[in-house]
């Protein structure tokens, strides 16, 4: 039987999923426009590439210098996702199956990382060993970067393994080894593949970290270009090609995707008298980790508040003001765009099993692939057709929204899925209309996470660089801005403030929400899975 | 309260019919159970009937309102069932107070009588002062109760229960499952029980809807579906049924393995049909001779009673009887076996 057979004939009331079967046409609408209003910069990009001639793009995309470019991104792209996964499969294992004194706590300590953005990491490091630069430097500082997405990804999908396997496999004669290879990897590859595209698709998008160690990368060279010649068809071209390279990585990850398996609720969790208690595992994990951490954390916190103490000036506490507001207050506003739009967007993927419902989280998995420069290139083209919009915080903030819309719209599905369709199924014979099970069962209970999410797109935008850089009014600082300005030019102490600034504000959401909850570990998995997967 | 009526009641998924032209109907304050293995469509019947699916064909009326047709269909919303899903699904961001309330309308009642119907409902359930737990911090069975107080805050018409027990162990199923069929009496309440326990399906209802692929296999009082199956696939399916091969004469006498007018040797006999025997309704002696001999072959101990196997010397046929209270026998010992009960006969078809 096809798919589509098993689907009823007759139109029931409630899909499997729970809501009405029908689109409302008003969802469909609105859907329909806030998809064009996501495409319109990918759109507006396609129209200038090819205002080039064609032989002007071939030759453009076959001269040695984008070839350059291209072999330098895809390096960095392998030497950093394969490191990753290695290292991340290797720590969430390990601390995952090693009984590890405190794993909770170098849990927390690991995932801190999320919290600083690439160009405070190599700011950091640059301002400890100045003479950094390379493919390799850029690597080392991605993959700190980058790391906790990955480890995070595995480690809550290792949560997720039912103990009983593992004990099965134990009985019927399997060593641990070979328990991790035949029943523990093909379980998480899922996981694997996720946690490589999250690092995968930073990588693509970085700009801070390649630009700040003379790594030409492709978003560095659409970033030249857009300053120095004002070729816009030509970065237009490169931006599809970076676009491109990105869809390809999202479609990789679409196959390699777990089949989701029911989960079993009676499924046996594995305790900590369960876990290996080798000391030369436990050693092995604690150095690991150690090390990781040390890199990752307490390098940068060291060089951040020794250089905003060493620092003899004065600090500039009204231009850090200035920075805090103006950046709190742009990123909020984005978010709450992006907040705006993923509502309809998430509301019919979670509860309409349809076509158009997967054409729209494939279009929207797009969004995903472009990045900062990329966008702030597309608006900042269309700007003067914008009219007053063009240079004010508005098409900032709407930046920020196509650009974490992707995250939004996963939080969103995320959250109204956490409603069991059982309990709008009693709502509705307990006499309560659709638009009132909404409002009385589906929000409540979805509210927490939908606010938890909306918080960490604030704060994902917050660190936003290239798109900040590009479409900023004239005369306005972010906290990113200022960073990047000072440390671009070597002034490390002046930079220091902000940088604190931005991560301790970046860290505290971060740290509570890689807290492990005592009453019930599916839900800091949770947490810990959107902190992976938003932050 | 009201009476249900339904009516050639198809419901397909794609090409598969889940429900296949099915009819049944229950009298106000009669409760019935549906019966049958996991997928044979006794989840689907109910969500029908609560609108939660719609029909192909057929029709749904609650006393002479047309609920459900397969073109028109009263929405879940308007049809005042009380439906009580596994587990109880209670609202997990509402205490137990506003999940009773949450079915009653506040344009339609005031502040006072919704907190009254709350009070009452929770001393009904048995959990008064319970008005402000959440559903975490209670028991299986307490979530079970609620649930059911919060389907009957809104005096239903009927009150659809989804397999409400099968979470819960077995004390606490069959006192809950009594408290609750207890309730459901002294309020009159017309409800639908599905359950794939054979015992819980006879002791708390009038009815017993026997589901089988779709189809009812029988429907009648848990008397008659136990006493009287239509089939013997029938009588397995409320209870242990013992099937022995059996010859009906032109005189109407029946001769099987274990009859009272002598057994027939199994190679003599010209079988022509069956014969179903609950296993309660064999006598087992050491002492009489009355029955046919057999021996002890196994012995399977419930404490309340025990099922013997028997293992007949002449035809070698293996019989299983229930015998209640203590008893002294062993594996090994020479007994006699008799039958005392209605000879059901089916012939071959």
């Amino acid at each position: 039987m096809t798919k589509l057979d098993q689907e009823p004939i007759a139109p029931p009331l409630f899909t499997s999923r729970g809501e009405p079967a029908e689109v409302h046409p008003v969802l469909n609408v609105l859907v329909g426009l806030l998809l064009s209003v996501v495409l319109i910069p990918f759109i507006y990009l396609l129209i200038r590439a090819f205002e080039k001639p064609l032989p002007g793009i071939v030759e453009l995309l076959f001269r040695g210098k984008t070839l350059e470019v291209l072999a330098t991104t895809a390096v960095l792209l392998i030497i950093v996702v394969a490191v990753n996964i290695f290292l991340g499969t290797l720590i969430s294992a390990g601390l995952h199956f090693v009984q590890v004194p405190k794993a909770h706590l170098l849990i927390v300590a690991s995932v801190l990382p999320l919290a600083i953005p690439s160009y405070v990491f190599t700011y950091t490091w640059l301002a400890l060993l100045p003479s950094l630069s390379g493919v390799l430097a850029a690597a080392f500082v991605l993959i700190l970067t980058t790391l906790p997405y990955m480890f995070l990804a595995i480690l809550v999908s290792l949560r997720r393994i039912d103990n009983g396997f593992i004990e099965v496999a134990r009985t019927l004669g399997q060593s641990r080894r070979q328990i991790f290879f035949r029943v523990i990897l093909p379980q998480i590859r899922g996981s694997i593949s996720a946690g490589a595209l999250l690092s995968g698709l930073y990588v693509l998008s970085d700009f801070g970290a390649v630009s700040l160690l003379n790594v030409e990368t492709l978003t560095v060279s659409i970033q030249n270009m857009f300053k120095s010649s004002y070729d816009r068809s030509a970065a237009s071209v490169i931006s599809l090609v970076l676009i491109l390279a990105s869809v390809v990585f999202i479609a990789a990850d679409e196959r390699i995707k777990d089949k989701k398996a029911k989960e079993n609720v009676f499924k046996r969790r594995y305790t900590q008298e369960s876990r290996i208690s080798s000391l030369r595992l436990k050693s092995f994990v604690l150095v690991l980790v150690g090390m990781y951490t040390s890199l990752a954390v307490i390098v940068p916190f060291y060089v951040l508040i020794s250089r905003f103490i060493s620092n003899p000036n004065p600090i500039d506490v009204s231009g850090l003001i200035t920075a805090s507001v103006s950046t709190i207050s742009v990123s909020a506003l984005g978010a709450v765009i992006a907040l705006v739009f993923s509502a309809p967007l998430g509301f019919l993927i979670a509860t309409h099993a349809g076509r158009f419902s997967r054409f729209s989280e494939r279009i929207i998995l797009i969004g995903h692939a472009l990045p900062g420069v990329v966008i702030g290139l597309a608006l900042v083209s269309l700007g003067s057709k914008l009219g007053p919009i063009y240079q004010s915080v508005f098409l900032l903030a709407f930046a920020y929204a196509l650009l974490f819309l992707a995250k939004a719209v996963a939080s969103m599905t995320f959250s109204l899925q956490l409603v069991p369709s059982v309990l709008k199924e009693v709502a509705a014979t307990l006499g309560k209309s659709k638009a009132k099970i909404s409002t009385s069962v589906v929000f409540p209970i979805a509210l927490p996470s939908i606010g938890l999410g909306t918080l960490l797109v604030f704060l994902t935008a917050m660190k936003e660089l290239p798109a900040t850089l590009m479409l900023r009014p004239t005369g306005m600082d972010t906290l990113a801005t200022q960073i990047w300005s000072y440390a671009s030019i070597n002034r490390f102490n002046d930079a220091a403030p902000y940088a604190l600034l931005l991560v301790l504000i970046a860290a505290v959401p971060t740290f509570l929400l890689s807290m492990p909850r005592a009453e019930s570990s599916s839900n800091s998995a949770q947490n810990e899975s959107k902190v992976g997967s938003i932050a | 309260m009201t009476s249900l009526d339904v009516s050639h009641l198809t419901v397909a998924f794609g090409d598969r019919t889940v429900i296949d032209d099915l009819s049944f109907n229950l009298k106000e304050g009669e409760i019935s159970s549906l019966l049958g293995p996991s997928g044979c469509g006794k989840t689907t019947l109910l969500r029908v009937i609560a609108g939660l699916l719609q029909p192909r064909e057929g029709t749904i009326r609650f006393g002479s309102q047309l609920v459900g047709l397969s073109s028109v269909v009263l929405p879940p919303n308007k049809r005042r069932t009380g439906y009580v899903p596994q587990q109880g699904a209670l609202f997990p961001h509402l205490n137990v107070a506003k999940n009773i309330a949450f079915g009653l309308d506040k344009k339609e009642f005031s502040a006072d009588q919704i907190k009254k119907t709350v009070s009452d409902m929770l001393a009904l359930i048995g959990m008064s002062g319970f008005e402000n737990q959440m559903p975490t911090e209670l028991s299986g069975g307490q979530q079970t109760r609620v649930a059911l107080a919060r389907a009957l805050a809104v005096k239903p018409k009927l009150v659809l229960l989804d397999e409400p027990f099968s979470a819960l162990d077995a004390e606490l199923r069959n006192e809950l499952r009594s408290d609750v069929v207890a309730l459901l009496r002294s309020q009159g309440t017309t409800a639908i029980l599905v359950t794939h326990d054979r015992e819980e399906a006879l002791v708390s209802s009038d009815k017993v809807v026997l589901m089988r692929d779709g189809k009812i296999a029988q429907y009648g009082s848990p008397e008659e579906v136990y006493e009287s199956p239509i089939s013997p696939s029938v009588a397995a399916s409320t209870g242990d049924a013992l099937i022995l091969n059996a010859q009906q004469s032109a005189d109407g006498s029946t001769t099987y393995a274990i009859s009272s007018n002598g057994s027939a040797s199994q190679n003599s006999m010209n079988s022509n049909g069956y014969v179903v025997i609950r296993p309660e309704e064999i006598m087992v002696s050491k002492s009489s001779s009355n029955g046919v001999n057999g021996t002890l072959i196994q012995l399977d101990y419930y404490g309340h009673d025990a099922m013997l196997v028997v293992k007949l010397a002449e035809s070698s046929e293996i019989i299983r009887a229930r015998v209640a209270g203590p008893m002294d026998f062993e594996v090994g010992d020479k007994v006699s076996v008799e039958h005392r009960g209605p000879i059901r006969f089916f012939a071959n078809s």
